[in-house]
């Protein structure tokens, strides 16, 4: 049975790869409904299970008028063997569930489960999106990475905007890697100019265990056609012992080749949860044989820690 | 001789290059847009022109046309758009709807208000038309 799973989904993948014009999903006709979603599997060398199908998510949206709706359910951790999460079942997990309303052309407001607006992973947290497989500490570590709430957005013009956020309930989704919260309170402004970018964050919140943190971060990227950089520094005050004084990273991609990428990244983290001070150097390679797959490897050093590994992935956004 | 010989290199590069309009309905709410309110629709950030959503209208992918105004108006790469694009639709955003020829551009820009597309500013006479912005391209765009 799993290798006819496995089977199917590495078919119906290469029968993508065949597509080069990127129109994603699938339009139902005479609708505003779109249907899609994306793939991710990993091999990790340091992982226990190596092999995985980390991802298999639908996407759906929809628009009417003045409204937008967004769905992700997703299948997440599925081992050769079957298992999901390691359970034996099914386990369907709701990533967002968002009802956009545009009030007019400056403001907009948002509820449900949404990707938290913090940083510039939270945008697009999944590896088909984003130049290396591996995520930064800051990611999962320092702000939730979705929020059960309301977002009221306000562009100040085209370039410029700011967005609140407001959550004071239980998040309703029932499993994340990520911290989850029962209350999250959150401001951010992002800018672009060109190829230049900048974002500005700052909140607290209140996990499920009662552990409460404040954040506060800063980051830009300069996305150019030859190479881009992207770096960010957050820094999260807790009434715990568990503060995490400093996290940043700079990362550089480097377009080599049509097709062909490179990465470096190098971080820097203390986290007194874990009681460690440490850097991490990243180099990777990317291919992607069409905008809707990229092959990956990356080797990532741990100073401190023993994780270093390769890590390769294969996705796919259709 | 050199005058004639100037003369048409001049002729020559007159006809390689390309005057992009950018074009809204007849009864388009403004005459003049900022090439960031364009940018901006064309990238599936703005919505509305007074009050009014408006519908983009793109050409096909290798079109000479869309090739001028990715690179003049929307300032971007093939690749960068793509990376751009894949993001976009990961966030719910989608893309300009295609249109196969000219002529169906003005079909829609005829019976579609707000609307808004690009041209070439020759196809462009004798049209009802708002022309919002205009650039030109080289033949190497």
């Amino acid at each position: 049975m799993k290798h006819l799973f496995i089977f199917f989904i590495l078919t119906y993948s290469s029968f993508l790869w065949a597509e080069e014009e990127a129109s994603y999903g699938w339009n139902i006709p005479n609708s505003s409904i779109n249907i899609g979603g994306y793939l991710d599997t990993t091999y990790d060398t340091k992982r226990e299970e190596k092999f995985l199908f980390n991802d298999i998510a639908l996407i759906f949206s929809a628009n009417k008028n003045r409204f937008n709706l967004l769905g992700e359910v997703e299948l997440s951790h599925i081992s050769l063997n079957g298992k999901s999460n390691n359970r034996s079942d099914v386990d369907l997990n709701l990533e967002r569930l968002q009802l956009n309303y545009t009030l007019n052309d400056k403001q907009s407001i948002q509820i449900g489960r949404f990707n938290s607006d913090i940083g510039y992973w939270s945008q697009a947290p999944i590896p088909i999106l984003q130049d290396t497989t591996t995520t930064p500490h800051i990611v999962g570590n320092f702000f939730p990475k979705a929020t059960t709430g309301v977002l009221f957005r306000q562009n100040i013009n085209e370039e410029n905007s700011f967005s609140v956020t407001f959550q004071d309930n239980k998040d309703i989704a029932h499993q994340d890697e990520s911290i989850q919260v029962n209350r999250h309170q959150a401001l951010a402004y992002y800018g672009v100019h060109n190829d230049f970018s900048w974002r500005f964050s700052l909140g607290s919140y209140r996990e499920s265990t009662n552990k409460k943190a404040r954040y506060i971060g800063i980051g830009s990227e300069y996305d150019g056609e030859e190479f881009s950089i992207q770096t960010e520094l957050f820094k999260q005050h807790s009434d715990k012992n568990d503060e995490k004084p400093y996290s940043g990273y700079i990362q550089s991609t480097w377009h080599f080749k049509e097709k062909q990428d490179a990465t470096f990244r190098f971080e820097s983290y203390e986290d007194n949860a874990l009681d460690i001070k440490e850097e991490i150097y990243l180099l990777g390679y990317s291919y992607r044989p069409t905008t809707k797959t990229a092959l990956k490897g990356e080797y990532i050093h741990h100073t401190k820690l023993p994780l270093n590994r390769f890590v390769y992935s294969f996705s796919v956004l259709f | 001789m050199l005058k004639i010989l100037l003369l048409l290199i001049f002729i020559m590069l007159e006809l390689c290059s390309i005057e992009l309009v950018v074009i809204g309905d007849k009864n388009f709410s403004e005459n003049n847009l900022t090439i960031q309110q364009i940018r901006a629709i064309f990238l599936d950030k703005k919505h509305f022109i007074k009050e009014e959503k408006i519908l983009a209208m793109n050409h096909k992918v290798n079109h000479p046309l869309r090739q001028c105004f990715e690179k003049k108006i929307l300032k971007k790469t093939k690749r960068s758009l793509e990376r751009y694009w894949r993001k976009a639709y990961y966030l719910g955003k989608r893309p300009p709807k295609i249109i196969s020829s000219t002529n169906m551009l003005f079909l829609y820009l005829d019976s579609v208000h707000p609307a808004i597309g690009y041209s070439d500013l020759n196809a462009t006479f004798n049209k009802e038309l708002t022309i919002l912005y205009q650039a030109t391209c080289d033949n190497d765009s």
